[in-house]
């Protein structure tokens, strides 16, 4: 389960076999369609970007000029600013990160425990319990969106109402059943030995999870983070009906619901804006991002 | 939710001695709202309360909570607000104005929806006319029939009865209007000189509308000529302000059936459909939504729309244009046009003293001439737009006095609004289960307007017959 | 006491005598079972909590919803009636096609791209790292800010995709806003929003696949074509199945794209999917029952894929 490494070396043999592409005739032509393949690439998932970087930069006028400009005619880099203000993409950003990190850090606590509970402690119904949380994957997510809500908006027994407030993320965030499954899949694998080892020792189960089990399972909780993060950080349909309040509204739906109310080159600008902190950290994090994607199974 | 959050504050026990005093204060406002029946709760127990016909006694002591207060940003509506808060208690030293504000819109459906369920409104709370039924199958307001009258409301035969009409219920009244409007045609006059058309007479039947788009959208650039909506629900509100002016209407008097497949329905789709596509004058991009227009006139990329008057401040304070730019003419062709607006109800359940001082508040602030939001001469002075025709509640011997102040105290040129003033169209409110319709309508918008082969008259069978089940539904 | 648990039990004491395993434990054998037991629930009592507040009674009022009715405060059972009114609603047969026309697209696009970009890119000798960043790129943009974007782009006039089909001479293309290309615009808008991760996990797949069969399949004279037919498409035959049906799993539920880019319903209704019409009840006409209906229905449809997902996993978990 380990994070496979990219494998770009020659030794790999693929669709075509390397005696041809040693040919001459096969090297031009492995050339020739590598550069098209690159310039095709780079123009197709860069191409977007540059468009909204650039057209933030035009005046509102050639935002909405046809035939559209290429390049800027002239360079307006106060309309970042101004989506700045207006949009107030501070507070946005900092709701998003808020609710993604607690969100991050209730699975990392509860559902770290539950699969550790359930994959070594294995209490009375402990099989019944991951069977229900299973079932949970089973349920298509936005069927559930609406009784969802409906319990948000009136906690049964505790009788609160979490709109508005950052738990209407947190807590649902911690019926992952994927991840729980992935983290008691890898606790599984944890070699009999070194925890038989702790416990003579001594050691009690909170210990044996801190300082045996959870320093093997980096790989394992990187990919948990990751999701976990991603998740809340491209929600758009929950935290449109739990958060409705301007100044609690995430990233997502604080552009939205602001997308009419600016000029056209300011909303490109704040969608630029917004788009870089996750692009940021995925060009500083790509090895463990790309590479946790597929260690960690099939949820993309 | 504030106050949820408050809560849990103070369960964690981090509470400094201020929030402390603000929960207790907060705390005895829920217990009192939830209390009981009206009159029977009232806070002071002085005689006066058993009279509901009777205005507030000054002595009685009251804490009011109301929302949509403005927010932080609108620094001097705010201002404003406290302003006359500190009036208001000259004369009732007694009231307490609790109010909560909001940085966007102070009504968002689901929010409002939300709040509506969980029984969490303010004493007093901010509404759409249009959702009044809603607000009512929750049980959330409060008949307040026998505490308006002349003595509270002195005005209150100055106020046009088709607002009030949209307040009531079975003929008893639930709010109190702060703004209403009725659509206009709302013009871009650097656009109509530009293509040599007259700003001053904007076109007053569909006909001409359809003369002058062709006009305008001769400029080129990718300018349109007259813009419509198609989506998120607008396109069938904006269908149904068409369909009024012709004369028409969606549902007819039984209310029961979709009376919008005629001869005038065909007009409008017609109509459209021309434009669209015999002259391409209404622009190639559709499925537009509200706010999708505002941003093409302010960036003079279209010549006119639908609108209500007080989407030119919208569009000054947030799109940067300017006032000068626009002009307003009455709906063409004027049979009767689409009319809405926002009021404030009463929570249910409230004392009787309480829904006196939340109707004294609200008589102060939205319903007297040179006082609260009347005050033009202070909104002049603190930079607020002042000349708009609109919000204009008024009927008689007062709008002729609010009027005239208005004028006085302009900080717009108000002759481009003349011809919206000369001619006052009839307005006429939205029809029943007006959401679920206007989805239907989206479709009829949206058809014509992106399918140049699309059959008039199927759009608009397929429609009625899909509003039928909508009104028979339930 | 489950049997796994049992099993266990020698190993965690292992000075224990080997008697213990036997039934009828002693006081304290019994005692200790029951801490451990205290112990283990203590962990997972969090998680249990979340999933009963959040997961598991929203499941069940799911179903209850689905046959109740709230008016004026007061809940009554309706029986079928909710389900009657959704089917006889006009849009009810729209939106279904319409999510499998979707559906349809986004496996035409959204399946057989990305492997075709895996096939292309695992191909190369170079660069391999560059292009597998460029293609993972959209995915971590905020999605509201990609289908913004994408709005922008496609618009009939000053949009840059009409600009860049003159510069080849192909006439300007009405995109969103036509019934008969909307539906096609959504899918490519979310085909190069998400397709990274599928993109990725062909490639990792492909990687995994013995090189002497392509050696073989070129012995006994194969082309191209052949090799990936007989030779690339079996060998990642589990990956791409569980693919396809999390790929239709996923696309039946889309509401995101379609609810930006078109304002949901779209040109004469072309792009309402089922999820957006049980939005549509549930949060502007406030009929949370009709939604729950409709909810119920999609989930019998998606609980057909996920039942044959969750048994091709197991599957791929026996083989790895």
């Amino acid at each position: 389960m380990a994070p496979r490494a990219p494998k770009a070396d020659m030794s790999t043999r693929t669709l075509i076999s390397p005696a041809r592409l040693a040919r001459p005739r096969g090297r031009l032509v492995y050339w020739t369609c590598f550069a098209l393949v690159v310039v095709l690439f780079t123009l197709a998932f860069l191409g977007p970007l540059y468009w909204m970087a650039s057209s933030g930069l035009k005046t509102t006028q050639e935002a909405v000029q046809t035939p559209p400009t290429w390049v800027p005619g002239s360079l307006h880099p106060e309309n970042y600013g101004r989506a700045w203000e207006v949009m107030d993409l501070a507070k946005l950003l900092f709701n998003t990160a808020y609710y993604a990190f607690g969100a991050l850090a209730f699975q990392l606590v509860l559902d770290v425990a539950a699969a550790y509970s359930l994959s070594r402690l294995r209490p009375v119904l402990g099989k019944a319990i991951l069977g229900m949380m299973l079932a949970t994957l089973m349920i298509p997510a936005t069927v559930l969106v609406v009784p969802q809500y409906l319990t948000v908006l009136d906690v049964p027994i505790v009788e609160r109402n979490l709109l508005n407030s950052p738990w209407a993320i947190w807590l649902p965030s911690v019926t992952n059943a994927f991840s729980i499954f992935l983290l008691k899949r890898f606790f599984d694998s944890i070699p009999k030995e070194l925890l038989d080892a702790a416990a003579m020792d001594g050691a009690g189960p909170v210990r044996t999870l801190w300082s045996i089990v959870l320093p093997v399972s980096r790989p394992i909780l990187g990919v948990v983070s990751i999701f976990a993060v991603v998740g809340v950080w491209k929600d758009f349909l929950w935290p449109m009906l739990t958060l409705p309040d301007p100044g609690a509204q995430t990233l997502n739906v604080g552009i939205y619901s602001l997308a009419t109310s600016v000029p056209e080159n300011v909303l490109i600008a704040a969608l630029t804006i917004a788009s870089l902190p996750t692009l940021l950290l995925f060009l500083l994090f790509q090895r463990t991002i790309m590479g946790g994607l597929t260690a960690g199974g099939l949820k993309g | 939710m504030r106050r949820a959050r408050l809560r849990r504050t103070r369960r964690v026990g981090a509470v400094t001695l201020a929030s402390a005093l603000a929960l207790t204060v907060l705390a005895a406002c829920g217990t009192s709202s939830s209390g009981g029946d009206d009159g029977d709760a009232g806070g002071s127990g002085n005689g006066a309360g058993g009279d509901p016909a009777a205005p507030l006694d000054p002595k009685a002591k009251v804490t009011l909570s109301i929302d949509c207060m403005p927010p932080a940003a609108k620094a001097a509506e705010l201002r404003q607000w406290n302003e006359d808060v500190r009036e208001f208690n000259r004369t009732y030293p007694n009231v307490t104005i609790q109010g909560r504000s909001t940085p966007g819109q102070c009504l968002e459906p689901p929010r409002f929806t939300a709040m509506l369920k969980a029984k969490s409104q303010p004493d007093v709370f901010y509404t759409y006319f249009t959702d009044l039924p809603q607000v009512l199958d929750n049980d959330g307001a409060q008949d307040i029939s026998a505490y308006v009258n002349e003595r509270t409301v002195p005005r209150l035969k100055d106020i046009d009865p088709d607002v009030l009409a949209s307040l009531k219920s079975e003929g008893k009244l639930y709010g109190l209007p702060t703004s209403n409007y009725r659509m206009g045609l709302l013009v871009n006059r650097k656009l109509f000189e530009d293509a040599g058309l007259d700003p001053d007479a904007p076109p007053a039947t569909w006909e001409e509308v359809r003369t002058a788009a062709k006009k305008i959208a001769g400029l080129g650039d990718g300018i349109a000529g007259f813009g419509e909506y198609s989506a998120a629900n607008t396109g069938g509100w904006h269908f149904t302000a068409q369909l009024y002016s012709l004369g028409g209407d969606i549902v007819d008097a039984s209310g029961t059936k979709a009376a919008f497949d005629d001869e005038t329905g065909r007009e409008v789709v017609e109509n459209l459909r021309a434009m669209r596509w015999d002259d391409d004058s209404m622009g190639k991009t559709q499925l537009l939504k509200w706010g999708d227009l505002q941003k093409q006139i302010a960036t003079d990329k279209l010549g006119m729309f639908l609108a209500a008057p007080d989407d030119i401040t919208y569009m000054v304070q947030q799109l940067g244009a300017k006032y000068e730019n626009f002009g307003m003419g009455p709906i063409p062709s004027g049979r009767a046009t689409l009319a809405g607006g926002n009021n404030y109800m009463i929570k249910k359940g409230i004392s009787s003293d309480k829904v006196k001082a939340a109707i004294a508040w609200l008589n102060f602030k939205f319903t007297t001439p040179g006082k609260g939001h009347y005050d033009w001469q202070r909104s002049k002075a603190d930079g607020l737009p002042v000349g708009l025709p609109q919000p204009n509640l008024w009927l008689n011997g007062t709008k002729a006095e609010d009027d005239a102040a208005r004028k006085e105290h302009a900080t717009m040129p108000v002759e481009n609004f003349q011809a919206y003033m000369d001619k006052p169209v009839p307005g006429k409110a939205e029809p029943p289960k007006a959401q679920e319709i206007y989805k239907v309508l989206d479709n009829v918008m949206s058809g014509v307007l992106t399918n140049e082969d699309a059959d008039v008259g199927k759009l608009l069978s397929t429609a009625a017959s899909q509003v039928n089940q909508v009104l028979a539904n339930r | 006491m489950s049997a796994p648990a049992l099993a266990k039990e020698p190993a965690v004491g292992a000075a224990r005598p080997p008697h213990a395993v036997e039934p009828g434990p002693r006081p304290g054998g019994f005692r200790r079972e029951l801490r451990r037991n205290l112990t283990a629930h203590g962990f997972l009592i969090g998680a249990v909590l979340c999933f009963s507040f959040f997961s598991w009674y929203p499941m069940v009022r799911e179903f209850l919803l689905a046959f109740q009715k709230t008016e004026d405060g007061r809940t009554t059972w309706v029986g079928l009636d909710n389900l009657v009114k959704i089917v006889n609603d006009p849009a009810f047969g729209q939106a279904w096609l319409n999510t499998l026309w979707f559906t349809l697209l986004a496996l035409v696009l959204g399946f057989a791209v990305p492997f075709v970009l895996a096939l292309v890119i695992n191909e190369f000798r170079h660069g391999q790292g560059y292009l597998r960043l460029l293609v993972y790129l959209p995915v971590m943009l905020p999605p509201v800010a990609s289908v913004l974007l994408f709005r922008y782009l496609y618009d009939p006039g000053y949009g840059l995709f009409n600009e860049v089909l003159g510069v080849f001479g192909v006439p300007a293309q009405p995109w969103l806003q036509d019934p008969d290309t909307a539906m096609l615009s959504v899918v490519v808008a979310a085909t190069w929003m998400n397709m990274g991760g599928a993109t990725l996990i062909y490639l990792a797949a492909l990687q995994d696949i013995p090189g002497e069969l392509y050696e073989a399949a070129e012995l006994d004279g194969a082309g191209l074509l052949r090799k990936v037919w007989h030779v690339t498409i079996p060998q990642t035959r589990l990956v791409l199945s569980l693919m396809l049906l999390m790929q239709v799993i996923a696309t039946m539920q889309v509401f995101t794209e379609p609810f930006l880019l078109t304002g949901g319903a779209g040109p004469e209704g072309s792009t309402t999917t089922v999820v957006y019409l049980i939005y549509q009840y549930a949060f502007n006409f406030n009929d949370y029952g009709a939604a729950a209906a409709l909810g119920l229905l999609l989930l019998v449809l998606l609980a057909g894929f996920s039942a044959a997902y969750t048994r091709l996993s197991r599957d791929q978990d026996a083989d790895a």
